[in-house]
């Protein structure tokens, strides 16, 4: 292992195979959990059942009724700190090392209120359209307590999930990692000739089971804040919003932020990253003013040359980009937001509700009622059916893009997009 | 519903999108989740501000207007939602 | 070199049965070119012949789902080799007519052409139908008709109408797969137009119609008014199953002789937002309790005897638009001139 850098090393650990067995352990390749270790780490008197399964990547196997996935990490025995405010306290990470296996998530399915049904599929054409197509996912499903509320069953799974995922991760803090991502600690004023870019990132807060926590504390009623981009590694950004599935960015995607991935690729190449902004969305119009001016001095006072902005959440939460996109416009601040389209299953109706008046350097993430037809599949995990469609969950199914979890990533994971017919 | 003569008052909480999609008479109201009501109020009060807000809707409804106009309620933020 | 045989489509207006008073009229037809088809006929000269003029009144025709199949019908009885639709102007109850009219015919393989102004609500619902523009309103029948003549005669011939030719509606947005994530694609965007790429975008900004208020109402004490909502609200249990979000349709409820909506008969399936104050007390969506009370002390002539709901939760602005009109159509046949529509 080498010296921790100033910032954040992350060393990856590639999980190949995965299994259920008497302990749990990692060799370098084979992922083994221990199934009742596990169920411990869920245990809460909100549930009165938990199970786990295996759905892994090829297999036959369809997941509806996903809520919040989470990719394995830790810091160290106990979490060391990993997932500030729900498993270490809340404070700032992203130094020293951070182990991630990489490959894996822990993934709740189910029902809870307000929550929309997403889906996703472990084989065939539709399965590259979800980051959780392609990693071995320990599903948790789960019955509620009678004496319990639904709020409490949504607490109970998100430390569950989180607890879980960081005692997972490690098992491998004793084995070699297969490489090591070196994040550095912080990216100084000083100037060069690259442009500075950062990231803006809305998260969505509109109450119980649509909301996102920051430092286990939700993020409703919040200012927009400037966020160290590898306190996100450490999982300082936790979701509980479960409506709008394609439209979703769960925990998984926090940890792994597509955008911020891509500015630290290029940063000192063809750009400087010049860092990371959360915003909340309100749900009233004069907050939504009020959050989007604010974030525009804070992009200023960073020294933002230009922001990439994503959102979380339907036409409502186009409103948070197109406000902010203009405010940046105003400033001379050049901004990019990422929308999905909503232009019907033709393709023939207008694709943005609420488009930004004076900014417009606009990305496309995709179709939201682009019809998909999923084969039938041997098994089903999270429900027996897919209420929207009221058909058997291993049924051949067709549904629009718009229930596929992620396939219209507002953080970019996605390669989805619409142009213009010819 | 305009364009077929039906006037309209609209009543809503996200003024920029009316606005944006050339709603002509708007009314802002006090949340999304409740257009006419506001349930921080004890119910008589509630129904009062319904009440207002209904009456400023007619109003709106005999004004003539040439563009997207809003109708707002003099005390309308009254220290909320700012 | 046989004649092409010509249906034009108009709507009651335009075929002389009236203005108004005739806009619930059904399909019908007429032997020959009636009204703007006359000058249309000329137009096409001698290669063309005008066989007959089908027509339908503006609400039946786009408030009625089984309209336009019937109107398919009659224009299809004739056998034609091209159908024109129009113009529709900014009418929106014409201009959807001829709009979907076009799309069907030519999901039935009829050759077709619509003609209305870009800004028609109709355009959206052409689906990729050769739709042309027009004037804004019938005193620009003139040039309308010119330029409906000359892509009539492109469709017959076989070629594709261009926006060069007057073609009008946003190109078909179709999905693909970019080489990048978006992610990816956005940080390239942004370095684009630092570098000066003023116009670089993947989503050309799209242009919202402008609406034409409607004239206010002079005297509120003789209107009825309706009450329209995209709240979500149903009654209790969703009889109907309206969608929670992604609504494709519309319910209308009956509220006549309602004096107020009992808490507990009605909830919202709106997805979007919680629905928790709305349950617990239906006027927070629909306020029939004052609206009613206006209504009994005369402020206003009476009330609408049904609500009308959809859910605007991720519902796309084609759908939107086309509640928007078949409301308007809903309520002027049961004349309601007026309406306060809540939106959450």
């Amino acid at each position: 292992m080498p010296e921790p850098a100033a910032g954040l090393s992350r060393a990856i650990h590639r999980v190949r195979h995965v299994a259920f067995g008497e302990r749990t352990g990692y060799d370098g390749s084979t992922l083994t959990v221990d199934r009742d270790a596990a169920m411990a780490r869920l245990a809460s008197p909100a549930l009165e059942r938990i199970d786990l399964s295996w759905a892994s990547p090829g297999e036959p196997v369809r997941i509806v009724k996903i809520l919040d996935a989470v990719e394995p990490r830790t810091k160290g025995p106990g979490g060391g700190g990993i997932f500030p405010g729900f498993v270490g306290p809340a404070r700032p990470q992203g130094r020293g090392i951070t182990h991630v296996l990489q490959g894996v998530a822990v993934v709740a399915a189910g029902f809870l209120p307000r929550a929309q049904e997403a889906v996703v599929e472990m084989s065939g054409p539709v399965a590259e359209l979800s980051p959780l197509g392609a990693t071995h996912n320990l599903v948790v499903t789960f019955a509620k307590a009678p004496a319990s509320s639904w709020e409490e069953v949504d607490l109970a799974l998100r430390r569950g999930l989180l607890a879980l995922a960081a005692s997972l991760a490690e098992a491998a803090l004793e084995v070699d990692p297969d490489t090591v991502e070196e994040l550095p600690a912080q990216v100084p004023l000083a100037a060069g000739d690259l442009p500075r870019v950062g990231a803006v990132v809305n998260l969505q807060t509109q109450g119980a089971f649509k909301d996102v926590f920051v430092h286990g504390r939700s993020f409703a009623g919040s200012w927009p804040t400037l966020l160290d981009p590898n306190e996100l590694d450490d999982g300082a950004v936790v979701s509980g919003q479960f409506g709008h599935p394609a439209l979703k960015n769960p925990t998984f995607l926090h940890q792994n932020n597509p955008v911020v991935a891509a500015l630290r690729a290029r940063h000192d190449v063809d750009l400087r990253f010049a860092g990371v902004v959360i915003c909340p969305e309100p749900v009233d119009q004069d907050s939504k003013a009020a959050t989007a001016a604010v974030t525009a001095r804070l992009c200023a006072l960073a020294g933002f040359d230009a922001a990439v902005i994503t959102k979380e959440g339907g036409g409502n939460a186009d409103a948070d980009i197109a406000l902010k996109m203009d405010e940046l416009d105003d400033l001379g601040i050049v901004a990019v937001g990422l929308f999905a389209e909503m232009p019907g299953p033709d393709g023939t109706g207008p694709s943005i509700v609420v488009p930004p008046s004076r900014a417009t350097a606009m990305i496309s993430t995709g179709n939201y009622d682009e019809p998909l037809v999923l084969p039938a599949v041997e098994r089903a995990l999270g429900g027996d059916s897919v209420h929207l469609v009221d058909l058997p969950a291993t049924d051949e199914l067709t549904l629009p893009t718009a229930v596929i979890y992620c396939s219209l990533s507002p953080l970019g994971w996605s390669s989805l997009r619409c142009e213009d017919a010819a | 519903m305009e364009r077929a003569g039906i006037t309209t008052a609209l009543l809503c909480n996200l003024v920029s999108i009316a606005k944006r999609v050339g709603a002509p008479r708007i009314v802002p109201t006090r949340g999304i989740p409740f257009p006419t009501g506001d349930p921080s109020l004890p119910p008589a009060e509630e129904q009062a501000w319904r009440r207002r807000l209904v009456e400023r809707a007619l109003q709106a409804l005999t004004t003539a207007v040439p563009a997207p106009t809003v109708f707002e309620l003099d005390e309308m933020t009254n220290g909320r939602n700012v | 070199m046989s004649v092409t045989r010509v249906v034009h489509y108009v709507n009651q207006f335009f075929a002389g049965r009236g203005g108004e008073d005739a806009a619930g009229a059904g399909p019908d037809r007429v032997d020959g070119a009636v009204g703007p088809g006359r000058r249309l006929d000329q137009l096409l000269g001698d290669d063309f012949e005008v066989v007959a003029t089908v027509h339908c009144g503006d609400d039946d025709a786009s408030g009625r789902p089984e309209a336009i199949e019937e109107i398919l019908a009659l224009v299809q009885a004739e056998q034609p080799d091209l159908l024109v639709a129009g113009p529709a102007f900014t009418s929106g109850r014409y201009g959807l007519a001829c709009a979907r009219l076009a799309a069907a015919a030519t999901a039935a393989g009829v050759a077709v052409v619509a003609a209305m102004h870009p800004d028609n609500p109709g355009v959206d619902e052409a689906k990729g139908a050769p739709v042309v523009a027009s004037g804004a309103a019938a005193r620009e029948m003139g040039p309308s008709l010119d330029r409906l003549a000359a892509a009539a005669k492109i469709v017959a011939s076989g070629r594709a109408l261009t926006a060069d030719d007057g073609r009008v509606g946003r190109p078909r947005r179709v999905v693909s797969t970019a080489d990048k994530p978006a992610a990816v694609r956005a940080v390239d965007l942004a370095l684009a137009r630092l570098r000066g790429d003023g116009n670089a975008t993947e989503i050309p900004l799209p242009n919202f119609d402008q609406v034409t208020p409607a004239p206010p109402v002079d005297d509120l004490s003789s209107i009825t008014l309706a009450l329209v909502t995209e709240g979500g609200l149903v009654p209790e249990g969703n009889p109907d199953r309206l969608e929670s979000a992604r609504a494709t349709r519309w319910m209308r409820y009956p509220i006549d002789g309602a004096d107020a909506l009992v808490s507990g008969d009605y909830q919202s399936v709106h997805g979007g937002f919680s629905t928790v104050y709305a349950n617990a007390d239906p006027h927070r969506i629909v306020p029939l309790d004052i609206v009613r009370e206006l209504a009994d002390a005369g402020t206003i002539g009476g009330v609408h005897d049904t609500y009308l709901v959809t859910t605007g939760n991720g519902t796309s602005v084609g759908n939107a638009r086309r509640f928007g009109v078949e409301w308007a159509a809903d309520l002027r046949r049961s004349g309601a001139r007026a309406a306060i529509l809540t939106a959450t």
